[in-house]
């Protein structure tokens, strides 16, 4: 018994030494809970810049689709009926008359029937946010933890 | 032992401590998840969920509207709301003084709108202020601003806020006003392809949830531009037209006027000038032009009587039922009882012998009533129901009349109808109407649906309007057949309708106006339809002119203003002259 007693004695650890184990568990719990915070304090600064410049882009694309409207419209003023013949009498033109016209055969010449408006290049696709950019790290964590598992084996190695 | 005693007392306190501060933390922890989780919380988070967000409607840039080359005639342009925020208003007195010195208001009653705002944060000056009309006083808003941040101090103009939005824009003005219509500050189309494709010019409104928060970045949905129409309008044709029609109506006198121009083939409405036209960038003077809105575009929405170039439908039917044949010979005693009343020439005198080619080279409303009673009033009325007489044709613009054919049956058709209807009396047509039945006489017998749409752009991609039949009123030969009549009965006399160097068929028609019941001879609808190239018609034209002073009669006005303006057509649509053309063709 005498012996058992020792034998505990001998193999336990000091009382200061349990003491700064658990303050070190304590110290580390702390850090990782400092660690996340300021992760997330960093994706929710992060998060929130890019939210506004989002917003100012999304102004200016505004204002540019508005300059763009305006200029159409003062480009088409500009180049109206009545501009554009006040400007070629000016340069003494005046309008042809029938019996002055001359025509020439061109094989091959169609007529062009009508304008074409039709885009060649294709849509823009929509711009979206993507949720990096909306999603809070508790958000992010909850969606992780809900969406279903992936298995690691699901690729097939040659 | 005392020592011992107060370690271990210390010891003791120590603990105490050691162990009541993570107690208060659990207690802290607790009492967190309790209130996150309670059902009071999820109350509060529903709440502020209903503030956070904000339902927010997009609507789409309105759709421009472009002629068939591709010249824009409805656009879109910046305009500004210029107004003071309250709160951050620094000096009212300047702000009133800049703002009404520059935009034209008056500086008292501008002042006394900053100093009693009613409660609102935002007071609006001036509405719908054009970016020039705006630009000395943004110019004096960045000098102040500029000067004022480098004093670190407040501009004297803080608050002023210009708030942009987009304003239809109309370049061309007065141009086919009448075909366009007009969008007003209500968001509305009126009249027109404004009215007509309203909803497809203004597209689809999107509603969408956006954050309140502005550092959170909310999905603003993309919303697609209303669609943009192309119109078959030829925008230079359409402006010669107008020039010419403004012409005629001082050289002839006339109160108003209405010239269409269309291509028979497809229905493709090219020009369509109607007088008085609104300057559509000052829509809101509607009322100084117009006192009804079926004056807004007579070529579709006025009903008339047409007189003689509705003979023309007349001798189509008695061409295709075979009741005559060109060289059938009436004799004109100048006049016929139809219904037991007595119909006359124009002139009032017999005409004598004559085929069916002189009854319509002078007109002759005997030989028209004549050719009608013969086909009997079944067959007659039958085949003005197959021109279109009396519904409308389905143009594609807003207002459009159906017209009037009484038929019997009706309590107000009398038997004399059958008679004065041949010629075009006692009949009510729109221009369009006219146009639309003559096509089947131009087109082998196949009548077009006139229209303005040439396509539509969505998304990137265009769609174009194909032709669309209205029928088939008679058979391809009497069709030719009465354009090989009408083009003789033209270069028989000598008509001023006559286009040099190329061959064309029409008709006059001139209507007295009917004044408190009775005809007044010295008042006239003066028309003329007519088209050409007489063996490949390319175009077709209608001039109508009201009550003309200077004549009364059609050959006189309409004649001459169709020729003008078929000359500009040829020139313009790049059509050559018959010699030309047939010399291309042999080739």
């Amino acid at each position: 018994m005498i012996n058992v007693t020792h034998l505990t004695h001998a193999y336990r650890q000091a009382p200061w030494r349990v003491q700064r184990q658990w303050a070190g568990a304590f110290l580390l719990g702390l850090l990782a809970l400092a660690m996340i915070s300021a992760l997330y304090l960093d994706v929710t600064a992060q998060a929130a810049i890019l939210g506004r410049e989002i917003q100012y882009l999304r102004a200016d694309t505004t204002d540019i689709e508005h300059a763009n409207a305006d200029l159409q419209t003062r480009l088409a003023m500009l180049s109206s009926a009545d501009s554009m013949e006040q400007r070629a009498l000016a340069l003494g033109f005046r309008p042809a008359k029938a019996g002055e016209m001359h025509y020439l055969v061109v094989p091959g010449y169609a007529r062009p029937t009508g304008v074409s408006l039709a885009n060649t290049n294709p849509p823009a696709s929509a711009p979206s946010t993507p949720p990096e950019y909306t999603q809070s790290l508790l958000e992010w964590v909850a969606a992780y933890l809900q969406q279903p598992a992936s298995g690691v084996a699901g690729g097939v190695l040659p | 032992m005392k020592e011992f005693s107060m370690r271990q007392e210390y010891a003791w306190r120590s603990m105490l401590v050691t162990a009541f501060l993570p107690l208060f933390a659990l207690i802290v922890l607790g009492q967190i998840v309790r209130i996150q989780v309670s059902p009071e919380a999820q109350i509060f988070r529903d709440q502020a969920d209903n503030y956070a967000m904000v339902k927010k409607t997009f609507y789409p840039e309105r759709g421009e509207i472009y002629d068939r080359d591709g010249h824009l005639l409805a656009g879109n342009e910046t305009v500004y709301t210029v107004g003071v925020n309250i709160p951050d208003m620094a000096d009212a007195s300047t702000i009133a003084r800049e703002v009404s010195g520059k935009l034209g208001l008056d500086y008292e009653e501008t002042y006394q709108k900053l100093l009693n705002p009613y409660g609102l944060v935002f007071v609006p000056l001036k509405n719908f202020v054009r970016s020039d009309e705006l630009a000395p006083l943004k110019t004096t808003f960045e000098q102040m601003k500029k000067d004022a941040a480098a004093a670190y101090q407040p501009s004297p103009l803080s608050g002023l806020e210009f708030q942009p939005n987009l304003q239809r824009s109309y370049p061309e003005n007065e141009l086919a006003s009448n075909v366009i219509g007009f969008f007003n500050r209500d968001s509305r189309g009126n009249f027109g392809v404004e009215e007509k494709y309203n909803d497809l010019l203004a597209g689809t409104p999107v509603d969408a949830w956006v954050p309140q928060d502005p550092n959170r970045a909310g999905e603003i949905p993309k919303v697609p531009d209303g669609t943009t129409l192309i119109l078959t309008i030829d925008r230079d044709l359409q402006a010669a037209v107008e020039r010419s029609l403004d012409q005629a109506l001082q050289d002839y006198g006339a109160d108003n006027g209405t010239v269409i121009v269309m291509n028979p083939r497809t229905g493709e409405i090219l020009a369509m000038a109607t007088t008085p036209r609104l300057n559509l960038n000052e829509f809101w003077k509607y009322g100084e032009y117009f006192n009804q809105s079926y004056e807004y575009n007579p070529a579709i929405s006025m009903q008339y009587e047409p007189g003689s170039v509705f003979k023309i439908l007349t001798m189509a039917a008695g061409l295709d039922t075979g009741t005559v044949v060109p060289s059938t010979i009436y004799t004109d005693t100048g006049s016929i009882v139809v219904g037991d009343v007595l119909i006359q020439n124009w002139d009032r005198r017999p005409w004598g012998p004559q085929d069916m080619i002189g009854c319509l080279q002078h007109s002759l409303n005997v030989c028209h009533a004549w050719l009608s009673t013969a086909m009997g009033q079944d067959v007659f009325y039958d085949y003005m129901q197959r021109f279109g007489i009396g519904r409308p044709t389905g143009v594609d613009l807003a207002g459009e009349t159906p017209g009037r054919l009484k038929v019997p049956g009706d309590l107000d058709w009398y038997p004399v109808d059958l008679g004065t209807n041949a010629f075009g009396q006692g009949v009510a047509v729109s221009p369009i109407q006219m146009m639309m039945a003559a096509s089947a006489i131009a087109n082998n017998g196949r009548m077009v649906t006139p229209h303005v749409l040439y396509g539509m752009v969505g998304d990137g991609r265009q769609v174009n309007i194909n032709m669309e039949p209205a029928g088939t009123p008679i058979r391809p030969e009497p069709a030719h057949t009465l354009s090989e009549m009408l083009a003789i009965s033209l270069e028989n006399e000598a008509s001023l309708a006559l286009v040099p160097g190329y061959r064309v068929a029409g008709k006059t028609g001139t209507a007295e106006i009917p004044v408190n019941g009775y005809y007044d001879s010295s008042q006239t609808n003066v028309s003329f339809i007519g088209w050409g190239p007489v063996d490949d018609p390319q175009f077709m034209i209608y001039v109508w002119l009201e009550r003309p002073s200077a004549s009364i009669w059609a050959n006189d006005t309409a004649a001459p203003l169709f020729s003008e303006v078929a000359q500009k057509v040829v020139i313009l649509l790049n059509i050559p002259p018959d010699a030309v053309r047939l010399q291309v063709a042999s080739q």
